[in-house]
């Protein structure tokens, strides 16, 4: 046990936190566990889960899933895949979506939470609060992008979600603004107002205040404040040019005949240096790939203008642990691995699509599987036959 | 329903077979291992049985070692062996998990177990002993020996190669060409490729030569479906079986049938009558000349009432088993005095007439 202890010391960094805690001596096992290599006894344990969801006849068979689901986060401190968390959840959240039973059951309501990394991607209210929470933190960027993925979703009430997004461009224009007042003030000293930049922003505000009527902290339908976000973003990128001209319909006649268009076409080159790039072969250059956002702009690394230098007798070792030549292995291999990077909504939004694909196709064809499928199907992992018939033996045989 | 070249094991097990395996020696001895709990040996030409030896949990496979010693392992995690002659048991050792499925490989001379462990254990059948314990990515379903090399079928769909004189990394990772669960894995006699059986009535023929051109060659079809209004009902397809000498195969499914195959041509050569329950297991006799064929239901639909279990040793005759070479020699013989007699024979013709025609002109 003191080795544990010792253990528990050591790989403290590798603990992902629970909310409800860990038990000490949960954790102690499962790290002494991995430390012995001994996987024996987890493999036991899960099989023992497995065949449980398998072959539970009682009323609650959510207390199966919750029980396996909390066993494995106690079991599996470092989380990764073979934990099979993901997995897990997924099909325990997906299994009872049609039991009324546990829709308002606080366990699987749990289960969703800890699972829904996407729901409510089509709800308005969910962009709305993401994009807060950047801007909370300052991440303008995002909170903008976020509101734009909000909009290519289709998220739905449209109308709130735009009067926000204009909101939010309202609130980022205000603030590039004032900053660029400050900038020019310091810049320019022949300009009138040196003594106070912030009233001189704030004064603007008002002249188009006059014509709306409305005050200067606007936070739906900043006219001003828009037409000027549109001035300073276009030498930031013809991304960002091509998607603020859709919001031009609405004010596009009135707002290019302001007075103060010119005053403001020196800022935005300056602040511009900031991304400015460095002169390069044009012939090279491509163009970035439309990324999720719009906005991201992907360089690719500049590769070395050096060969790196590689020592003659440093050949790589003749034995490697694996011996498929990468050349002739895709031939051997029917589908490509599943990528990890997913999110679970897209593995669940993948998953029922191949469910409905293959619904059709049982409807077309008609095909029965002449065996319990949905037994063999119904656990984390895959089951066969034998399995569940020596489940059975031992149910009948130790009692 | 059982003719003259068929007849049943009297003495048959009292639960499901899971396994049977036929003498390396001759057609007379058959191995029954049974989720009764025990192994049974049969005197196949007498319709007797000759021995039967218990484990503590039913069986899940059983292999002969030499025409002497059986091999066996199951549910209770142990692996035995049981000398023929003096009917004496050995636990050999233990696996963590049931012991799914025993191979013997006669060129290294080791013994193979596979079990829902995840591991592949060898086991030297001289002293006997441990000879090493090879993790596998998933529970082992199905194993088969093909010369030197191991082909292990697990859970997940996957398959993977090793080589028994080399067991220090894994040969190939492949992943099954079907889409749902492996049933089965056979190697092919002349040790080229194995052939694959999934749970829904389908049978993939794989080569292990990595190579392009070679990989081509592979193909999978289905079988095992009938067809009942309107509906096709699909089978697991549970066992396979080699004939030694033709490198053909059966297949048995869950739909009572038994079919043979001639992978060369893609055809089927034959198709038996159908068995009272499932197919769980099928064993060609060593020189080809008998079939064993287990009908034993093994709750592919869960614990229901099903027909008695039963083995079925059937004669198959060359026709039955050998690749149609004749029939395929006809087509060619007939294509070619079609594409190339005739058309010589009317261009002798003609020209003889010509000649006539101008002579008489003249």
């Amino acid at each position: 046990m003191a080795e544990c202890d010792a253990e528990w010391e050591l790989c403290k960094e590798n603990i992902q936190p629970l909310r409800q805690g860990r038990t000490i001596s949960a954790l102690h096992q499962a790290l002494c566990q991995q430390q012995e290599g001994n996987q024996t006894a987890l493999n036991q344990k899960k099989q023992a889960f497995e065949s449980e969801l398998r072959l539970y006849d009682g009323d609650d068979p959510l207390d199966v899933w919750v029980r396996y689901i909390k066993w494995t986060k106690q079991t599996f401190p470092q989380g990764g895949k073979e934990s099979n968390l993901s997995v897990l959840l997924e099909r325990a959240v997906t299994r009872f979506t049609a039991d009324k039973k546990y829709h308002n059951d606080a366990r699987y309501v749990e289960l969703w939470i800890e699972f829904a990394q996407g729901i409510g991607t089509l709800q308005a209210a969910l962009y709305i609060a993401w994009s807060e929470e950047h801007e909370k933190r300052g991440n303008l960027k995002m909170a903008d992008s976020v509101f734009q993925d909000g909009v290519k979703c289709g998220a739905e009430p449209a109308d709130k979600l735009h009067a926000f997004h204009r909101a939010l461009q309202a609130r980022v224009c205000r603030q590039m603004m004032s900053s660029m007042t400050d900038q020019q003030r310091d810049e320019d000293d022949d300009d009138e107002g040196p003594a106070d930049p912030q009233r001189s922003s704030l004064a603007e505000l008002k002249a188009r205040g006059k014509k709306k009527a409305v005050v200067p902290i606007n936070r739906v339908s900043a006219s001003a404040g828009y037409a000027r976000g549109l001035q300073f973003k276009q030498p930031l990128g013809p991304k960002q040019n091509s998607r603020l001209a859709i919001f031009d319909e609405n004010k596009a006649e009135t707002e290019p005949q302001e007075p103060k268009f010119e005053i403001w076409m020196a800022p935005p080159t300056a602040r511009a240096k900031e991304n400015e790039q460095k002169p390069e072969k044009w012939s090279n250059v491509k163009l970035p790939l439309k990324s999720r956002s719009g906005l991201s702009v992907t360089v690719p690394p500049p590769k070395p203008s050096f060969q790196p230098f590689v020592e003659e007798d440093d050949q790589p070792p003749t034995v490697t642990p694996c011996k498929i030549n990468p050349a002739v292995n895709p031939v051997l291999s029917a589908r490509k691995p599943c990528r990890p990077e997913q999110t679970p909504l897209k593995k669940l939004q993948e998953r029922q699509q191949l469910m409905q694909l293959q619904t059709q196709e049982d409807g077309k064809s008609r095909e029965q599987s002449m065996y319990c499928r949905e037994l063999l199907d119904s656990g984390a992992t895959e089951f066969c036959f034998e399995e569940l018939r020596a489940e059975r033996y031992w149910q009948k045989h130790t009692h | 329903m059982t003719g003259a070249n068929e007849f049943k094991l009297t003495q048959g097990p009292d639960d499901s077979v899971s396994a049977v395996k036929f003498s390396p020696a001759s057609a007379q001895f058959l191995l029954v291992s049974s989720w009764d709990c025990t192994v049974r040996l049969y005197d196949v030409s007498a319709n007797s049985m000759r021995m039967k030896y218990q484990h503590l949990a039913p069986v899940l496979d059983c292999a002969f070692y030499d025409p002497t010693h059986a091999w066996s392992g199951g549910l209770d995690n142990q692996l035995k062996t049981h000398d023929l002659n003096t009917d004496q048991d050995t636990i050999v050792g233990t696996h963590d998990a049931p012991i799914r499925c025993v191979e013997y490989c006669p060129e290294v001379n080791v013994m193979v177990t596979g079990s829902w462990d995840m591991s592949v254990r060898l086991w030297d059948p001289r002293t006997p002993c441990n000879a090493g314990t090879f993790t596998q990515p998933e529970k082992v379903y199905t194993l088969s020996v093909a010369g030197d090399r191991l082909i292990v079928g697990t859970a997940g769909r996957r398959v993977l190669v090793w080589d028994l004189r080399n067991m220090g990394y894994v040969q190939q990772r492949r992943e099954s060409s079907l889409k749902y669960q492996t049933r089965c894995i056979r190697a092919f006699p002349n040790k080229q490729g194995y052939v694959l059986s999934s749970i829904e009535g389908r049978v993939a023929v794989e080569y292990l030569d990595p190579s392009l051109e070679v990989q081509k060659k592979k193909y999978a079809f289905k079988c095992h479906r009938l067809k009942e209004n309107g509906i096709e009902q699909v089978y697991p397809v549970n066992a396979i079986s080699f004939h030694s000498v033709h490198n053909t195969f059966a297949t048995g499914g869950s739909d009572g049938f038994v079919n043979i195959w001639d992978p060369f041509n893609k055809k089927r050569l034959c198709q038996f009558h159908r068995y009272p329950t499932s197919i769980a297991s099928l064993a060609f006799s060593i020189d080809g000349s008998l079939l064993a064929i287990a009908s034993s239901y093994m709750q592919e639909q869960g614990d229901i009432s099903h027909p008695a279990d039963a083995v079925y040793i059937r004669q198959v005759t060359d026709a039955e088993t050998k690749p149609n070479y004749r029939h395929s020699d006809c087509a060619v013989i007939i294509t070619v005095i079609v594409k190339v007699v005739v058309p010589v024979i009317i261009a002798v013709i003609v020209t003889v007439i010509m000649v006539i025609v101008a002579v008489i002109v003249q």
